[in-house]
Protein backbone atom coordinates (compact mmCIF):
# COMPACT_ATOMS: atom_id res chain seq x y z
CA UNK A 1 0.00 0.00 0.00
CA UNK A 2 3.09 2.30 1.13
CA UNK A 3 4.73 1.34 -2.51
CA UNK A 4 1.10 2.20 -4.40
CA UNK A 5 1.01 5.54 -2.59
CA UNK A 6 4.49 6.45 -3.77
CA UNK A 7 3.98 5.02 -6.84
CA UNK A 8 1.42 7.41 -7.13
CA UNK A 9 2.89 10.39 -5.92
CA UNK A 10 5.73 9.87 -8.40
CA UNK A 11 3.90 9.69 -11.38
CA UNK A 12 2.09 13.28 -10.21
CA UNK A 13 5.77 14.99 -10.11
CA UNK A 14 6.40 13.42 -13.37
CA UNK A 15 3.57 14.90 -15.22
CA UNK A 16 3.28 17.99 -13.14
CA UNK A 17 7.31 18.69 -14.05
CA UNK A 18 6.31 17.65 -18.00
CA UNK A 19 3.24 20.18 -17.41
CA UNK A 20 5.69 23.42 -16.43
CA UNK A 21 8.93 22.24 -18.25
CA UNK A 22 7.78 20.89 -21.19
CA UNK A 23 8.78 23.70 -23.92
CA UNK A 24 12.05 24.73 -21.81
CA UNK A 25 12.76 20.70 -21.57
CA UNK A 26 11.88 19.66 -26.00
CA UNK A 27 14.35 23.28 -26.42
CA UNK A 28 16.97 21.34 -23.97
CA UNK A 29 16.51 18.83 -26.03
CA UNK A 30 17.07 20.21 -29.37
CA UNK A 31 20.31 22.72 -28.24
CA UNK A 32 21.88 19.72 -26.81
CA UNK A 33 21.23 17.70 -30.09
CA UNK A 34 23.27 20.54 -32.19
CA UNK A 35 25.97 20.73 -29.43
CA UNK A 36 26.82 16.67 -29.00
CA UNK A 37 29.99 16.52 -26.96
CA UNK A 38 32.41 13.94 -27.70
CA UNK A 39 32.65 10.37 -25.67
CA UNK A 40 30.70 7.43 -25.54
CA UNK A 41 27.10 8.34 -27.14
CA UNK A 42 28.36 11.08 -28.93
CA UNK A 43 26.53 11.29 -32.67
CA UNK A 44 28.41 13.34 -34.28
CA UNK A 45 31.91 13.84 -32.69
CA UNK A 46 33.92 16.83 -33.22
CA UNK A 47 31.68 17.70 -36.44
CA UNK A 48 28.37 19.65 -36.76
CA UNK A 49 24.77 17.86 -37.40
CA UNK A 50 25.18 17.77 -41.75
CA UNK A 51 22.54 20.02 -43.48
CA UNK A 52 20.26 17.98 -44.89
CA UNK A 53 20.04 19.13 -48.06
CA UNK A 54 23.53 18.87 -49.26
CA UNK A 55 24.42 17.74 -51.65
CA UNK A 56 22.70 20.37 -53.63
CA UNK A 57 22.28 18.03 -56.70
CA UNK A 58 20.02 15.55 -55.46
CA UNK A 59 17.85 18.00 -52.89
CA UNK A 60 15.49 18.47 -55.03
CA UNK A 61 16.05 15.19 -57.23
CA UNK A 62 16.05 16.13 -60.92
CA UNK A 63 13.84 13.71 -62.07
CA UNK A 64 10.31 14.11 -60.42
CA UNK A 65 8.62 11.35 -58.33
CA UNK A 66 12.24 10.01 -57.86
CA UNK A 67 14.81 10.23 -55.29
CA UNK A 68 18.53 8.93 -55.37
CA UNK A 69 18.71 5.64 -53.83
CA UNK A 70 21.78 3.17 -52.09
CA UNK A 71 24.72 5.18 -51.80
CA UNK A 72 27.67 2.60 -52.09
CA UNK A 73 30.67 4.88 -52.24
CA UNK A 74 31.84 8.63 -51.73
CA UNK A 75 35.83 10.14 -51.97
CA UNK A 76 36.29 13.36 -51.54
CA UNK A 77 39.43 14.07 -53.93
CA UNK A 78 39.30 18.13 -52.38
CA UNK A 79 36.24 20.00 -51.28
CA UNK A 80 35.78 20.82 -54.47
CA UNK A 81 35.84 17.83 -56.10
CA UNK A 82 33.74 14.78 -54.39
CA UNK A 83 33.32 11.59 -56.31
CA UNK A 84 29.72 10.00 -55.44
CA UNK A 85 28.72 6.32 -56.29
CA UNK A 86 24.98 6.15 -56.59
CA UNK A 87 23.21 2.66 -56.67
CA UNK A 88 20.49 3.56 -58.65
CA UNK A 89 17.47 6.03 -58.25
CA UNK A 90 14.10 4.96 -56.80
CA UNK A 91 11.02 5.94 -57.83
CA UNK A 92 9.22 7.50 -54.53
CA UNK A 93 5.76 6.56 -53.30
CA UNK A 94 2.54 7.87 -54.33
CA UNK A 95 1.93 9.96 -51.45
CA UNK A 96 4.98 11.10 -49.65
CA UNK A 97 4.80 12.57 -45.94
CA UNK A 98 5.25 16.43 -45.94
CA UNK A 99 7.56 15.95 -43.70
CA UNK A 100 9.79 13.95 -45.44
CA UNK A 101 13.55 14.51 -45.36
CA UNK A 102 14.57 13.83 -48.75
CA UNK A 103 16.59 10.33 -48.18
CA UNK A 104 15.38 6.92 -48.68
CA UNK A 105 15.88 5.63 -45.06
CA UNK A 106 13.08 7.96 -43.94
CA UNK A 107 10.25 5.12 -45.47
CA UNK A 108 12.16 2.26 -43.19
CA UNK A 109 12.50 -0.23 -46.31
CA UNK A 110 16.24 -1.44 -45.18
CA UNK A 111 18.03 -1.61 -48.65
CA UNK A 112 17.70 1.82 -50.79
CA UNK A 113 17.73 -0.61 -53.73
CA UNK A 114 14.13 -1.72 -54.13
CA UNK A 115 12.01 -2.48 -55.35
CA UNK A 116 13.60 -1.92 -58.65
CA UNK A 117 16.27 0.64 -58.99
CA UNK A 118 17.15 2.43 -62.15
CA UNK A 119 21.23 2.60 -62.62
CA UNK A 120 21.37 5.87 -63.74
CA UNK A 121 23.25 8.94 -62.01
CA UNK A 122 25.80 6.32 -60.84
CA UNK A 123 28.74 8.15 -60.95
CA UNK A 124 28.57 12.12 -60.02
CA UNK A 125 31.21 14.64 -59.02
CA UNK A 126 30.17 17.99 -56.85
CA UNK A 127 31.33 20.89 -55.22
CA UNK A 128 31.67 21.80 -51.75
CA UNK A 129 28.05 22.66 -51.83
CA UNK A 130 26.94 19.67 -53.60
CA UNK A 131 26.47 21.29 -57.27
CA UNK A 132 26.73 19.31 -59.47
CA UNK A 133 30.04 19.55 -61.87
CA UNK A 134 30.19 16.06 -63.59
CA UNK A 135 27.68 13.25 -64.17
CA UNK A 136 29.58 10.20 -65.64
CA UNK A 137 26.19 8.89 -67.42
CA UNK A 138 28.05 7.24 -69.89
CA UNK A 139 29.10 4.83 -68.13
CA UNK A 140 25.52 4.02 -66.21
CA UNK A 141 25.04 1.03 -68.14
CA UNK A 142 27.78 -0.47 -66.89
CA UNK A 143 25.87 -1.09 -64.14
CA UNK A 144 22.53 -2.13 -65.31
CA UNK A 145 22.74 -5.96 -64.85
CA UNK A 146 24.14 -5.41 -61.40
CA UNK A 147 23.30 -3.36 -58.28
CA UNK A 148 25.28 -0.18 -59.13
CA UNK A 149 29.17 1.09 -57.75
CA UNK A 150 29.86 -0.65 -54.49
CA UNK A 151 32.68 2.30 -53.64
CA UNK A 152 35.11 4.94 -55.68
CA UNK A 153 38.84 6.12 -54.97
CA UNK A 154 41.52 7.81 -56.23
CA UNK A 155 44.89 6.29 -54.57
CA UNK A 156 46.88 8.71 -52.78
CA UNK A 157 50.06 7.80 -54.36
CA UNK A 158 49.01 8.22 -58.09
CA UNK A 159 49.83 11.44 -59.87
CA UNK A 160 48.02 10.94 -62.81
CA UNK A 161 44.80 10.86 -60.39
CA UNK A 162 42.57 7.81 -61.73
CA UNK A 163 39.28 7.02 -60.76
CA UNK A 164 38.59 3.23 -59.33
CA UNK A 165 35.44 1.86 -58.58
CA UNK A 166 34.91 -1.38 -57.73
CA UNK A 167 31.01 -3.30 -59.32
CA UNK A 168 30.77 -5.96 -56.76
CA UNK A 169 27.99 -7.32 -58.31
CA UNK A 170 29.39 -7.57 -62.02
CA UNK A 171 32.44 -9.19 -60.19
CA UNK A 172 35.06 -6.00 -61.71
CA UNK A 173 36.85 -3.10 -60.98
CA UNK A 174 37.31 -0.24 -63.40
CA UNK A 175 39.50 2.78 -63.50
CA UNK A 176 38.48 5.99 -65.12
CA UNK A 177 40.51 8.82 -66.63
CA UNK A 178 40.37 11.60 -64.13
CA UNK A 179 37.26 13.20 -65.87
CA UNK A 180 36.02 10.27 -66.21
CA UNK A 181 35.51 10.05 -70.55
CA UNK A 182 37.85 6.98 -70.48
CA UNK A 183 37.84 3.91 -68.98
CA UNK A 184 41.55 2.86 -69.15
CA UNK A 185 41.26 -0.78 -67.65
CA UNK A 186 39.05 -3.27 -66.29
CA UNK A 187 40.13 -6.37 -63.51
CA UNK A 188 38.48 -9.42 -63.81
CA UNK A 189 35.92 -10.30 -65.97
CA UNK A 190 32.19 -9.16 -66.52
CA UNK A 191 29.71 -10.83 -65.23
CA UNK A 192 31.82 -13.98 -64.72
CA UNK A 193 33.57 -15.08 -61.11
CA UNK A 194 36.07 -17.37 -60.19
CA UNK A 195 36.99 -19.68 -57.79
CA UNK A 196 38.86 -18.67 -54.45
CA UNK A 197 42.37 -19.72 -56.25
CA UNK A 198 41.27 -17.97 -59.73
CA UNK A 199 43.84 -14.85 -59.86
CA UNK A 200 42.14 -13.82 -63.43
CA UNK A 201 38.79 -13.31 -62.01
CA UNK A 202 36.86 -11.70 -58.54
CA UNK A 203 33.48 -12.88 -57.13
CA UNK A 204 32.10 -9.88 -55.39
CA UNK A 205 35.01 -7.54 -54.73
CA UNK A 206 34.33 -5.00 -52.12
CA UNK A 207 37.05 -2.60 -51.33
CA UNK A 208 40.68 -1.58 -52.45
CA UNK A 209 43.94 -0.27 -50.83
CA UNK A 210 47.28 1.23 -51.95
CA UNK A 211 50.80 0.63 -50.74
CA UNK A 212 53.13 4.19 -51.93
CA UNK A 213 54.73 2.15 -55.08
CA UNK A 214 51.35 1.49 -56.48
CA UNK A 215 50.69 -2.24 -55.50
CA UNK A 216 47.14 -2.45 -54.54
CA UNK A 217 45.05 -4.61 -52.27
CA UNK A 218 41.42 -6.03 -53.10
CA UNK A 219 38.90 -7.30 -50.54
CA UNK A 220 37.35 -10.16 -52.37
CA UNK A 221 34.78 -9.78 -50.81
CA UNK A 222 31.14 -11.57 -50.65
CA UNK A 223 31.98 -14.72 -52.72
CA UNK A 224 35.72 -15.72 -52.79
CA UNK A 225 36.62 -14.78 -49.05
CA UNK A 226 39.80 -13.33 -49.91
CA UNK A 227 42.27 -10.62 -50.52
CA UNK A 228 44.21 -10.26 -53.72
CA UNK A 229 47.38 -8.23 -53.99
CA UNK A 230 48.38 -6.76 -57.00
CA UNK A 231 51.22 -4.80 -58.82
CA UNK A 232 50.98 -1.18 -60.10
CA UNK A 233 50.15 -2.47 -63.70
CA UNK A 234 47.35 -4.79 -62.34
CA UNK A 235 48.65 -7.87 -62.45
CA UNK A 236 47.91 -10.01 -59.74
CA UNK A 237 50.57 -11.27 -57.59
CA UNK A 238 49.09 -13.83 -54.82
CA UNK A 239 45.91 -14.48 -52.98
CA UNK A 240 44.93 -15.30 -48.87
CA UNK A 241 42.30 -16.72 -47.46
CA UNK A 242 39.63 -18.33 -47.54
CA UNK A 243 35.89 -19.02 -46.11
CA UNK A 244 35.81 -19.96 -42.09
CA UNK A 245 36.40 -18.62 -38.79
CA UNK A 246 40.05 -19.04 -37.98
CA UNK A 247 42.84 -16.77 -37.95
CA UNK A 248 43.68 -15.73 -41.95
CA UNK A 249 40.08 -17.15 -42.89
CA UNK A 250 37.03 -14.52 -43.90
CA UNK A 251 33.24 -14.30 -43.71
CA UNK A 252 32.63 -11.26 -46.48
CA UNK A 253 36.29 -9.46 -46.39
CA UNK A 254 34.07 -6.22 -46.88
CA UNK A 255 36.92 -3.29 -46.22
CA UNK A 256 40.44 -3.15 -46.24
CA UNK A 257 42.97 -0.50 -45.40
CA UNK A 258 46.87 -0.39 -45.71
CA UNK A 259 49.55 1.10 -44.02
CA UNK A 260 52.27 1.23 -40.84
CA UNK A 261 55.65 0.82 -40.83
CA UNK A 262 56.32 -1.46 -41.98
CA UNK A 263 53.04 -1.42 -44.00
CA UNK A 264 50.62 -4.18 -42.75
CA UNK A 265 47.21 -4.80 -44.42
CA UNK A 266 43.72 -4.52 -42.14
CA UNK A 267 40.85 -6.39 -43.62
CA UNK A 268 37.27 -5.94 -42.27
CA UNK A 269 36.36 -9.05 -41.53
CA UNK A 270 32.48 -8.07 -41.38
CA UNK A 271 30.70 -11.66 -41.35
CA UNK A 272 33.03 -12.94 -38.56
CA UNK A 273 32.80 -9.05 -36.76
CA UNK A 274 36.86 -8.25 -36.44
CA UNK A 275 39.74 -6.54 -37.95
CA UNK A 276 42.33 -9.01 -39.24
CA UNK A 277 45.88 -7.81 -39.50
CA UNK A 278 48.57 -9.08 -42.17
CA UNK A 279 51.74 -8.33 -43.68
CA UNK A 280 51.99 -7.60 -47.07
CA UNK A 281 52.50 -10.98 -48.22
CA UNK A 282 49.24 -12.28 -46.10
CA UNK A 283 51.19 -13.70 -43.07
CA UNK A 284 48.71 -13.39 -40.35
CA UNK A 285 49.70 -11.06 -37.54
CA UNK A 286 46.71 -10.13 -35.12
CA UNK A 287 42.78 -9.52 -34.79
CA UNK A 288 40.52 -6.86 -33.32
CA UNK A 289 37.50 -8.28 -32.39
CA UNK A 290 34.21 -6.74 -31.69
CA UNK A 291 33.76 -4.75 -34.84
CA UNK A 292 32.48 -5.51 -38.09
CA UNK A 293 33.15 -2.77 -40.30
CA UNK A 294 31.49 -2.35 -44.01
CA UNK A 295 34.89 0.11 -44.60
CA UNK A 296 37.96 1.71 -43.51
CA UNK A 297 39.79 4.35 -44.42
CA UNK A 298 43.72 4.65 -43.31
CA UNK A 299 44.03 8.36 -42.53
CA UNK A 300 46.73 10.67 -42.62
CA UNK A 301 47.90 10.23 -38.82
CA UNK A 302 47.97 6.55 -39.27
CA UNK A 303 44.87 5.23 -37.83
CA UNK A 304 42.22 3.04 -39.03
CA UNK A 305 39.17 4.81 -39.02
CA UNK A 306 36.46 1.89 -39.07
CA UNK A 307 32.87 2.10 -39.69
CA UNK A 308 30.88 -0.89 -37.53
CA UNK A 309 28.04 -2.16 -39.82
CA UNK A 310 27.18 -3.39 -35.65
CA UNK A 311 26.66 -0.21 -34.58
CA UNK A 312 26.79 2.35 -36.84
CA UNK A 313 29.37 3.86 -34.86
CA UNK A 314 32.79 5.66 -36.55
CA UNK A 315 36.06 4.06 -34.76
CA UNK A 316 39.27 4.92 -34.23
CA UNK A 317 42.15 2.60 -33.66
CA UNK A 318 45.77 3.20 -33.20
CA UNK A 319 47.69 0.70 -35.35
CA UNK A 320 48.27 -1.92 -32.77
CA UNK A 321 44.20 -1.60 -32.32
CA UNK A 322 43.52 0.39 -29.28
CA UNK A 323 40.39 2.33 -29.79
CA UNK A 324 41.33 5.78 -29.26
CA UNK A 325 37.97 7.74 -30.20
CA UNK A 326 34.20 6.84 -31.23
CA UNK A 327 30.99 8.62 -32.05
CA UNK A 328 27.97 8.13 -34.17
CA UNK A 329 24.63 6.44 -34.22
CA UNK A 330 21.93 4.49 -35.91
CA UNK A 331 19.35 6.77 -37.69
CA UNK A 332 18.02 8.82 -40.32
CA UNK A 333 17.98 11.98 -39.02
CA UNK A 334 20.86 14.54 -39.86
CA UNK A 335 24.25 13.57 -38.52
CA UNK A 336 23.32 9.80 -37.47
CA UNK A 337 23.74 7.39 -40.24
CA UNK A 338 22.13 4.05 -41.62
CA UNK A 339 24.71 1.79 -42.74
CA UNK A 340 27.74 3.61 -43.53
CA UNK A 341 29.29 1.95 -46.41
CA UNK A 342 32.59 4.32 -47.27
CA UNK A 343 34.35 6.80 -45.66
CA UNK A 344 36.07 9.64 -46.78
CA UNK A 345 37.97 12.78 -45.69
CA UNK A 346 38.89 16.52 -47.41
CA UNK A 347 41.82 18.28 -46.80
CA UNK A 348 39.83 21.36 -45.32
CA UNK A 349 38.51 18.37 -42.28
CA UNK A 350 35.08 17.43 -43.84
CA UNK A 351 34.34 14.16 -43.13
CA UNK A 352 31.97 12.08 -45.77
CA UNK A 353 29.92 9.01 -45.36
CA UNK A 354 27.66 7.07 -47.55
CA UNK A 355 25.06 5.18 -46.49
CA UNK A 356 23.48 1.94 -48.05
CA UNK A 357 20.48 1.50 -46.39
CA UNK A 358 19.89 5.57 -45.47
CA UNK A 359 19.89 6.26 -48.94
CA UNK A 360 22.26 9.23 -48.53
CA UNK A 361 25.65 10.53 -48.35
CA UNK A 362 25.86 13.32 -45.61
CA UNK A 363 28.75 15.57 -45.40
CA UNK A 364 29.94 16.34 -41.76
CA UNK A 365 31.92 20.03 -41.21
CA UNK A 366 34.08 20.27 -38.10
CA UNK A 367 32.84 22.39 -35.56
CA UNK A 368 34.67 25.21 -34.54
CA UNK A 369 37.63 24.77 -32.24
CA UNK A 370 37.00 20.59 -32.80
CA UNK A 371 39.97 18.65 -31.69
CA UNK A 372 41.91 18.10 -34.56
CA UNK A 373 42.54 14.28 -32.83
CA UNK A 374 39.15 13.76 -33.37
CA UNK A 375 38.94 14.83 -36.85
CA UNK A 376 39.28 12.45 -39.76
CA UNK A 377 41.79 13.15 -42.17
CA UNK A 378 42.24 11.80 -45.32
CA UNK A 379 45.95 10.91 -46.99
CA UNK A 380 47.47 13.62 -49.00
CA UNK A 381 47.12 13.23 -52.81
CA UNK A 382 49.72 13.36 -54.80
CA UNK A 383 49.77 16.98 -56.99
CA UNK A 384 47.56 16.50 -59.66
CA UNK A 385 49.88 18.24 -62.18
CA UNK A 386 49.66 14.88 -64.49
CA UNK A 387 46.32 13.75 -63.81
CA UNK A 388 45.03 11.66 -66.63
CA UNK A 389 42.15 13.25 -69.04
CA UNK A 390 41.06 12.18 -72.36
CA UNK B 1 26.62 -25.68 -112.96
CA UNK B 2 29.72 -26.14 -111.66
CA UNK B 3 28.83 -22.94 -109.61
CA UNK B 4 25.53 -25.22 -108.49
CA UNK B 5 27.54 -28.56 -107.57
CA UNK B 6 29.69 -26.15 -105.55
CA UNK B 7 27.25 -24.38 -103.64
CA UNK B 8 25.47 -27.51 -102.96
CA UNK B 9 28.79 -28.93 -101.82
CA UNK B 10 29.12 -26.33 -99.46
CA UNK B 11 25.60 -26.36 -98.14
CA UNK B 12 26.04 -30.16 -97.34
CA UNK B 13 28.99 -29.34 -96.10
CA UNK B 14 27.74 -27.12 -93.25
CA UNK B 15 25.24 -28.86 -92.64
CA UNK B 16 27.28 -32.01 -92.18
CA UNK B 17 29.70 -29.85 -89.92
CA UNK B 18 27.08 -28.07 -88.03
CA UNK B 19 25.33 -31.18 -87.37
CA UNK B 20 27.90 -33.33 -85.69
CA UNK B 21 28.78 -30.29 -83.47
CA UNK B 22 25.52 -30.72 -82.82
CA UNK B 23 25.99 -34.25 -81.75
CA UNK B 24 28.88 -34.04 -80.18
CA UNK B 25 27.21 -31.66 -77.16
CA UNK B 26 25.39 -33.54 -74.40
CA UNK B 27 21.08 -33.30 -74.98
CA UNK B 28 20.26 -32.27 -71.80
CA UNK B 29 16.61 -33.03 -72.57
CA UNK B 30 13.99 -34.69 -70.48
CA UNK B 31 12.30 -34.15 -67.35
CA UNK B 32 14.49 -33.96 -64.10
CA UNK B 33 14.08 -34.94 -60.75
CA UNK B 34 16.25 -33.33 -57.61
CA UNK B 35 17.99 -36.53 -55.96
CA UNK B 36 20.77 -34.91 -54.11
CA UNK B 37 21.94 -31.52 -53.09
CA UNK B 38 25.57 -30.74 -51.28
CA UNK B 39 25.74 -29.38 -48.48
CA UNK B 40 22.20 -31.27 -47.80
CA UNK B 41 18.77 -29.43 -48.24
CA UNK B 42 20.70 -26.24 -49.97
CA UNK B 43 18.26 -23.82 -49.50
CA UNK B 44 18.88 -21.63 -52.46
CA UNK B 45 19.73 -17.61 -51.09
CA UNK B 46 16.74 -15.79 -49.87
CA UNK B 47 13.86 -17.51 -52.27
CA UNK B 48 16.67 -17.19 -55.48
CA UNK B 49 18.23 -20.10 -56.83
CA UNK B 50 15.86 -22.80 -54.55
CA UNK B 51 16.58 -26.17 -56.09
CA UNK B 52 13.46 -27.43 -57.98
CA UNK B 53 11.99 -30.68 -57.18
CA UNK B 54 11.68 -30.91 -61.28
CA UNK B 55 13.00 -29.45 -64.22
CA UNK B 56 11.74 -29.73 -67.54
CA UNK B 57 14.66 -29.16 -70.01
CA UNK B 58 14.15 -28.61 -73.76
CA UNK B 59 17.23 -28.28 -75.98
CA UNK B 60 17.31 -27.51 -79.90
CA UNK B 61 20.81 -26.44 -81.66
CA UNK B 62 19.69 -23.02 -80.61
CA UNK B 63 18.53 -22.84 -77.67
CA UNK B 64 17.80 -24.43 -74.53
CA UNK B 65 14.42 -24.04 -72.15
CA UNK B 66 14.05 -24.88 -68.47
CA UNK B 67 10.85 -24.70 -66.73
CA UNK B 68 11.26 -24.91 -63.41
CA UNK B 69 10.63 -22.96 -59.88
CA UNK B 70 14.32 -22.23 -59.23
CA UNK B 71 13.72 -18.56 -60.65
CA UNK B 72 11.92 -17.61 -57.04
CA UNK B 73 8.43 -19.01 -55.78
CA UNK B 74 6.39 -19.61 -59.06
CA UNK B 75 7.48 -22.21 -61.90
CA UNK B 76 8.83 -20.17 -64.70
CA UNK B 77 10.25 -21.22 -68.31
CA UNK B 78 13.55 -19.37 -69.29
CA UNK B 79 15.34 -19.35 -72.42
CA UNK B 80 18.74 -19.83 -72.90
CA UNK B 81 20.45 -18.85 -76.68
CA UNK B 82 22.68 -21.06 -77.55
CA UNK B 83 24.55 -18.61 -79.64
CA UNK B 84 26.06 -16.66 -77.09
CA UNK B 85 23.71 -13.96 -77.31
CA UNK B 86 21.26 -12.27 -74.69
CA UNK B 87 17.77 -12.80 -74.26
CA UNK B 88 16.03 -10.24 -72.01
CA UNK B 89 12.39 -9.75 -71.20
CA UNK B 90 10.40 -8.07 -68.55
CA UNK B 91 7.66 -10.35 -65.89
CA UNK B 92 6.24 -9.47 -62.41
CA UNK B 93 8.57 -11.15 -60.38
CA UNK B 94 9.28 -10.94 -56.73
CA UNK B 95 11.85 -8.52 -55.32
CA UNK B 96 14.20 -8.53 -52.46
CA UNK B 97 11.88 -6.51 -50.51
CA UNK B 98 8.88 -9.41 -51.12
CA UNK B 99 6.99 -7.17 -53.00
CA UNK B 100 6.34 -8.30 -56.79
CA UNK B 101 7.07 -5.48 -59.50
CA UNK B 102 7.70 -5.73 -63.12
CA UNK B 103 11.75 -6.61 -63.63
CA UNK B 104 13.74 -7.03 -66.31
CA UNK B 105 15.33 -10.50 -66.92
CA UNK B 106 18.66 -11.46 -68.74
CA UNK B 107 20.03 -14.95 -69.87
CA UNK B 108 22.96 -16.36 -71.25
CA UNK B 109 24.27 -19.02 -71.96
CA UNK B 110 27.75 -20.58 -73.25
CA UNK B 111 29.55 -23.99 -73.63
CA UNK B 112 32.82 -25.47 -71.98
CA UNK B 113 33.61 -27.95 -73.63
CA UNK B 114 30.95 -30.76 -72.89
CA UNK B 115 29.71 -28.69 -69.55
CA UNK B 116 26.72 -26.31 -70.41
CA UNK B 117 27.08 -23.22 -68.57
CA UNK B 118 23.83 -21.14 -67.76
CA UNK B 119 23.82 -17.17 -66.79
CA UNK B 120 20.65 -15.78 -65.22
CA UNK B 121 20.51 -12.17 -64.26
CA UNK B 122 17.11 -9.89 -62.63
CA UNK B 123 16.89 -6.52 -61.93
CA UNK B 124 15.47 -7.53 -58.73
CA UNK B 125 19.73 -8.02 -57.47
CA UNK B 126 19.16 -11.56 -58.59
CA UNK B 127 22.19 -13.87 -60.21
CA UNK B 128 22.43 -17.42 -60.87
CA UNK B 129 25.01 -19.15 -63.01
CA UNK B 130 24.35 -22.94 -63.37
CA UNK B 131 27.38 -25.42 -65.13
CA UNK B 132 25.25 -28.41 -66.25
CA UNK B 133 27.13 -31.44 -66.87
CA UNK B 134 25.76 -35.29 -67.44
CA UNK B 135 27.33 -38.10 -66.72
CA UNK B 136 26.11 -41.67 -66.36
CA UNK B 137 22.34 -40.29 -67.07
CA UNK B 138 22.59 -38.02 -64.08
CA UNK B 139 22.22 -34.45 -64.88
CA UNK B 140 24.80 -32.31 -62.45
CA UNK B 141 24.51 -28.43 -61.60
CA UNK B 142 27.62 -26.44 -59.78
CA UNK B 143 24.88 -23.63 -58.88
CA UNK B 144 26.34 -20.46 -57.66
CA UNK B 145 23.80 -17.59 -56.53
CA UNK B 146 24.60 -13.77 -55.94
CA UNK B 147 22.40 -11.59 -53.88
CA UNK B 148 23.33 -8.45 -51.78
CA UNK B 149 24.43 -10.57 -49.01
CA UNK B 150 27.10 -13.25 -49.26
CA UNK B 151 27.74 -15.48 -52.15
CA UNK B 152 25.97 -19.40 -52.11
CA UNK B 153 27.75 -22.35 -53.96
CA UNK B 154 25.78 -25.71 -54.13
CA UNK B 155 26.13 -29.24 -55.92
CA UNK B 156 22.49 -30.37 -57.51
CA UNK B 157 22.39 -33.65 -58.92
CA UNK B 158 19.34 -34.48 -60.87
CA UNK B 159 17.99 -38.20 -62.27
CA UNK B 160 15.63 -38.96 -65.25
CA UNK B 161 11.49 -38.64 -63.78
CA UNK B 162 8.39 -38.76 -65.81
Amino acid sequence: MRRRTLSVAAWLTVIAGLIVLGPSASLQQRNDANSVKGGVGDITGEYQIPDPNWPQWAHPYAKPGYIWGSQGGVFAESPDRVYLANRGELKLPDKVPPNFPGNWGFFNQMAATQPIANMVNCLVVVDRDGKLIEAWNQWDKLFEWGRGPHQVYISPYDPERYVWVVDDMRHVIYRFTHDGKQLVQTLGVLDEFGENDDLTHFRRPTMIDWLPDGTFFVADGYGNTRVVKFDKTGKALLKWGSRGTGPGQFNTPHGIAVGGSPPRVFVSDRGNRRIQVFDTNGKFLEEWPGIAPHSMLMSADEHVWAVDSLTDRIVKFDLSGHVEFSFGQFGTRPGYTWAPHQITADSDGNLYLSEVFGGRTQKYRPKPNADPTKLVWGRSLMPAGNARTN
Amino acid sequence: MTFKRVTLLIVALAVIVSTAWAQAKPDFSGTWKLSATTPPNYPGSAGWGVPSPTLVVKQTPMEVTIQAGQYGPNPMSVVYKLDGSDNIWEAPSMTQSGTSATVKWRTKARWDGNKLILFTWNTALNQMRDVMTISNGALTIQRGTEQPGPSTNALLTYTKGS
